[in-house]
This record gives C-alpha cells, sequence and structure tokens, in this order.
C-alpha cells in the first residue's frame, strides 16, 4: 500500500518493468493473443469506440499514472512518484469519464486525432493462474484542431491481464510518463 | 483617479489604449504579445508576491524544491534553523544553474560547473582549490552569495518577492485575508500537500488562466456543463440556464485582484440541495455538511482557530473557488464521488509564464494534515480526477485558453476586445462581516475586474 499522506518525495518507489521472472517467450500463443489483445486496444481507443474498450476492462480495474520527477545524486533513478498521479481511477471513475467524454465534454469535442503506438511488449505469468504482467512502451500522436504540429506523450506501461472467458482483460495499468513536465496541454485522452 | 501610464509599445499603444478603463474592456492582443510579455516579467513577476510551495513539501533541514518567479528559477530551502530561504538558481560565478533536480536534500548546493558551493540559505561556503582563491580577489565571500528574495509564509504556503522594499505581505493580501483564513488558517495543523505537483504545459499566454482564476463563475455554466448534466451540480442538460447552479453567493475582492466566490453550501450540489439549514446552529450546520476538506473530528479545532464570524460564514456559505493576482488558482470544493463519498477537493494551482505564448500549469493537492488517511486518500483521488492534467473540469479549460491565444495573433482580430461590462458594483450583504468588495447575487464581471485593475496598476509602475 502506497502512502499517500505526505509529500515526501523518499517515499518514491523505483519498479518499472515486469516483477514476475516466469517469462511468457515472445512468439508463444500467450503472447501473440496478448499482444493482439494491446493493438485491439489501441485500435478502439484511437477509433474512440469508448464502450468496446470499456468491455475489455476488469471490474476491480486500477488505472494510474504516477508523476515522474528530476533528481540527483544517489536518488537520481528513483524518480516514479507514486504519492502523486495524473491519473488515480478505478472502473466506475473511468466509467464516469467515457460517459462525460460521450456526452457533453468540451474537451475532445471536436476530437483528437490519436495514434497509439505500442511496443516493446514483454509478458510474464503472474502467481495467479489466468493473470500476466505485460509491459510495453506507448507512444501516442494527437492532432487537436487544425493545429499543423501533434502533441506526443511517450511512456511505459505495466498492465496485469487477466483471462476471461476466453478474452484477455485490463485490470491493473501504471503508466509511467517519462515527462516531469508534460508537454501535453490535457490528458483528456486514455493512456 | 486615472495615473498616467508609463509605457508605449513600439506601435504606439499605450497601457490605456491596451486597458480600456473608461470602457471596461481589454484589447485580445495582450494574449500574445512579446513586448508585452517582457514588460509584464519586469513590472508583475520580479515586483510582486508570487506561490512557489508548500513547508510540508521540504519538511527536513536541507530539502529543497526549484520553482519558477516567472522566467527566473529560485531554489526553495529550509536550513537548520527551520528557517525557509528562496534563492536565485544562478550561480553567481558563470550563471549554470547551482541545482539541476526538482527536489531533494543538501545541505550545500554545489555547482556542477566549477564546484562553486552554497548552503540552504544561499549563503557562499567557497570554491575549490580554496589556496588559489578561485572566487577572486575583489568581492568577499559574504557577497558572493545566491541572490535572495524575501519569504513571507501563510498557512505553510511560501510565497516570495524580488521588492525587498515593497509591500508587505499583509498589503498584498489585503481584505481578503479574513476569507483565506478560512481556507488555509482553520486547523492546528494547516494543510499538507499530498504529493509533489503534477506539471504540464500548454500553448497560451499566462493572462488567460490567470484572469478566468479572478472569479469568472460563468463560464462554468457552459464550459463545464458537463457538470450539469452529470447531474453532479443540480438541473439536466435542458434547465442549466435556468436554473444556473452555482452562480448565485456572493464574490469578494479587493484592489489588489484577489477574489473568492462564496457559496451557500447547501445549494451548489444536487446531493445536498434537500439540506435545510433552517433554524440550525452553525454546529448543526458544520455537522450536517462540514466544509470542503473538513471532517467530523476536526470541527472543534476551527472553533480554535477562526473567530465565531469566519466560522460562521464556514458552515454556510463557505468561500470556495478564486485566485490571488497575479497567478494563482484556489479550488476548495465539494467533490461528490462516484461511490457516494464527499470528502472534497482542495487544490492551488500556479499559472507560471514560459513566454509570451505558453504557460506552464502548477497543480499543488492539499488535505488537511490532521485528517484520517483514508479521508486523505479520497481527496487526493477527488483533485485528480477533478482538477490538473486529467481533471474532468479542468480539461476543457485547457482545451479552451490556447484557442484564445491563437486569435491574439490576427491583425483584425488582435483589435477585438475582452469585454467585463456585465458589472454589479459593490454592494453590502446585510449582516456580511467580512470587508472588501463585495458582489452579492449572480456571479458577474466585478471581480475579473479588479484583476485587470490591480494589472494596470502594477504594469503602470516602471
Amino acid at each position: 500500500m502506497v502512502n499517500y499522506a505526505t509529500a515526501a518525495v523518499e517515499k518514491a518507489g523505483v519498479m518499472r518493468g515486469l516483477v514476475s521472472t516466469n517469462r511468457v517467450p515472445l512468439g508463444s500463443e500467450i503472447y501473440n493473443r496478448l499482444l493482439e489483445t494491446l493493438y485491439d486496444e489501441a485500435a478502439a481507443l484511437d477509433e474512440r469506440r469508448f464502450d468496446d474498450w470499456v468491455a475489455m476492462l476488469e471490474q476491480d480495474l486500477l488505472y494510474t499514472a504516477p508523476v515522474r520527477l528530476t533528481r540527483n545524486g544517489p536518488n537520481k533513478d528513483r524518480d516514479v512518484m507514486r504519492t502523486m498521479m495524473h491519473f488515480d481511477d478505478n472502473y466506475s471513475s473511468i466509467l464516469m469519464r467515457t460517459g462525460r467524454l460521450s456526452k457533453s465534454a468540451w474537451a475532445e469535442d471536436p476530437p483528437s486525432r490519436t495514434r497509439r503506438f505500442v511496443t516493446n511488449t514483454r509478458v510474464a505469468e503472474c502467481e495467479t493462474a489466468g493473470e500476466y504482467e505485460v509491459s510495453s512502451y506507448l507512444y501516442v500522436e494527437r492532432s487537436r484542431f487544425d493545429v499543423a504540429h501533434n502533441e506526443t506523450l511517450s511512456a511505459e506501461r505495466r498492465d496485469i491481464w487477466r483471462l476471461v472467458g476466453g478474452a484477455y482483460k485490463l485490470a491493473r495499468r501504471e503508466i509511467i510518463v517519462d515527462q516531469s513536465t508534460l508537454g501535453m496541454s490535457n490528458l483528456a485522452i486514455f493512456l | 483617479m486615472l495615473q498616467k501610464a508609463t509605457f508605449t509599445l513600439a506601435d504606439g499603444a499605450t497601457l490605456d489604449d491596451l486597458v480600456k478603463r473608461d470602457t471596461n474592456e481589454v484589447m485580445l492582443r495582450v494574449m500574445n504579445d512579446e513586448e508585452l510579455y517582457k514588460l509584464e516579467m519586469e513590472r508583475i513577476f520580479a515586483k510582486t508576491w508570487l506561490l512557489l510551495a508548500h513547508d510540508t513539501e521540504i519538511p527536513k533541514a536541507g530539502d529543497f524544491v526549484v520553482r519558477d518567479m516567472g522566467e527566473d528559477q529560485v531554489i526553495v530551502t529550509r536550513d537548520r534553523n527551520d528557517e525557509i530561504h528562496v534563492s536565485l538558481n544562478v550561480c553567481p560565478h558563470r550563471g549554470m544553474k547551482v541545482c539541476t533536480a526538482e527536489a531533494g536534500n543538501a545541505h550545500a548546493h554545489r555547482c556542477i560547473y566549477h564546484g562553486w558551493a552554497f548552503r540552504p540559505d544561499g549563503s557562499f561556503i567557497g570554491a575549490p582549490v580554496e589556496k588559489e582563491q578561485m572566487h577572486g580577489n575583489q568581492l568577499g565571500k559574504d557577497q558572493l552569495g545566491l541572490k535572495k528574495a524575501r519569504v513571507q509564509v501563510y498557512g505553510g504556503l511560501i510565497f516570495a518577492t524580488w521588492d525587498i522594499e515593497g509591500p508587505s505581505f499583509d498589503d498584498y493580501l489585503g481584505d481578503m485575508k479574513y476569507y483565506l483564513d478560512q481556507l488555509f488558517c482553520r486547523t492546528d495543523s494547516g494543510l499538507e500537500m499530498l504529493g509533489p505537483p503534477q506539471r504540464f504545459v500548454l500553448p497560451c499566454n499566462w493572462k488567460i488562466p490567470g484572469e478566468q482564476s479572478g472569479s469568472d463563475g460563468f463560464h462554468t455554466l457552459t464550459l463545464h456543463r458537463s457538470l450539469m448534466e452529470g447531474g453532479v451540480m443540480g438541473g439536466t442538460a435542458e434547465s442549466i440556464y435556468d436554473n444556473a447552479p452555482g452562480m448565485y453567493g456572493v464574490d469578494v475582492s479587493c484592489e489588489q485582484g484577489h477574489s473568492l466566490r462564496c457559496l451557500e453550501a447547501a445549494q451548489t450540489f444536487k446531493m445536498f440541495s434537500d439540506i435545510s439549514f433552517e433554524g440550525k446552529s452553525v454546529e448543526e450546520r458544520l455537522a450536517m455538511l462540514p466544509p470542503p476538506g473538513i471532517t467530523k473530528e476536526l470541527i472543534p479545532q476551527l472553533f480554535k482557530n477562526l473567530s465565531a464570524d469566519q466560522v460562521e460564514q464556514l458552515a454556510t456559505i463557505p468561500p470556495q473557488v478564486g485566485g490571488l493576482f497575479p497567478n494563482i488558482l484556489v479550488a476548495f470544493i465539494f467533490a461528490p464521488r462516484t461511490d457516494g463519498g464527499s470528502s472534497g477537493a482542495l487544490a492551488l494551482h500556479t499559472y507560471v509564464p514560459r513566454g509570451p505564448d505558453k504557460v506552464e500549469f502548477i497543480n499543488f493537492i492539499f488535505a488537511e494534515k490532521d485528517a484520517p488517511e483514508q479521508v486523505k486518500r479520497d481527496m487526493l483521488q477527488n483533485s485528480i480526477q477533478q482538477t490538473g492534467t486529467s481533471g474532468i473540469i479542468e480539461q476543457d479549460d485547457a482545451d479552451t485558453w490556447p484557442q484564445i491565444m491563437r486569435n491574439a495573433r490576427g491583425p483584425v482580430s488582435r483589435d477585438m476586445t475582452l469585454k467585463y461590462q456585465a458589472l454589479h458594483g459593490h454592494e453590502r450583504p446585510e449582516g456580511w462581516k467580512g470587508n472588501g468588495l463585495l458582489y452579492p447575487g449572480f456571479t458577474k464581471d466585478d471581480t475579473q475586474w479588479n484583476w485587470w485593475m490591480a494589472y494596470y496598476n502594477l504594469m503602470a509602475k516602471a
């Protein structure tokens, strides 16, 4: 349990990538299916098919994006600050967000045109059967209005996908963005 | 009494052309003008009090955060004597940043370029190879410290100014202190920042969010209509303009350009709207609907730290949103949660200029230090979901502001004006206890015009 009670920077962890060492090899059936799922998810979000995306989410979903902090000296690699986040969501708050975007938000109306590029995917088995850790790199190109210059964002995603009724569903996602000061003017899109 | 403006831009425009005091208009060109921007950096950001940090970000001796006073970067530190210092992050030797991290702990800040070193209070320790006296033989060590700003801590908030002999912090706050105390100085242990601030950059001029933070309540009805349509603030899509939820209250303001919107607690949100305060005592009202961020256990502390009049206001018509001139937004709001809770969201933003066409949005998120851990957890989540980078309210603002600035570039568009002509005029509501300029009823343009008058007054002084 993360201690959310203080701003003190020493509370930061460094956890990145996969925790489990029980790797699911690249090219295996499970790996291929999970990679396909990530591609399907990216397409659903790029095409703004929010109902399709929500159908890929588990009801115990935790969806977070810690802030990064530029640090030096002995703490220079402890820069993922899980005491503060850009996203701090669960299944019901995600439904609130997608509901708002589908109905009355001025943000994303007119919508951004986005491309989510998902690469460097690594998979490992969790202790619970049917659950998989999936870490991937995400690169987003986002076109707003008629502005000729895209906003971009790069991040690592640390997911847990769960096999439910023959399909993989997202149960955990931590988005580790690379910028301490985001160059994207809002996060009205999902990462 | 009209002061004489003291600058003329290259094309002949004066401050009085830009800020039209006789008609309550401001030329759109001010939202993207390189020449004006340079003057603003000198006359506003190098002069007035600016919010930089909170003391809970730097709890221990040697703790520091790096922040910006306009385009000037500073190190905010706590020394061994528990004093807070704000020093320019510019090495007096060759201009390098003395501190390259955003936060940390150091009892000496050593410049990585040639090794000049400084204490947390900014004083010069020395340069390497002491026997060769590489700090030179013209200035004493006592003259080689980092340039220091004047510091004031209020309710844990760390403010600083470069105007060493200028107006006191109390003069800067003016009549707003009475209201701000109700938010920042109401509990024994005060507020706590829940983590480092969110930071992101928007392609817009700092004054676009700046003037909105002068208590622009009216935009909420249209730009943030999703709050109404979602049922959170009462009403439906069809009844937004008829019911105008959250628009009626008392806007408080002052000549210094600060303002807060005080809204009747029981009326702001639909989920509370069946609560009647009729005939209820202050204690009963506080227990029925504690102000945002206050839990039932903390209520006795309100009476200890505030006057009876201040507590009564907090129980009845608390200050909720507004801002401090030039670039601070205050949002201490009721925040109904998707799980049915409503522990509130407490956030401050600063809008730090990054050139005439960019602003950095810094989101500071708080809870009362003495609140239970679960309340802090909920409030952190509320603030993140409502405000800042992904906040459902401020997503809408972030998509709007850049387009205003884009319009400010056209040779025809730049001569258009921003209009602040829906004015109420100062009127003291019956029984109102605080001072300041008061605007009861529907929220109008008065407070934002006061923001522009504060802008005018600073820009008129060389």
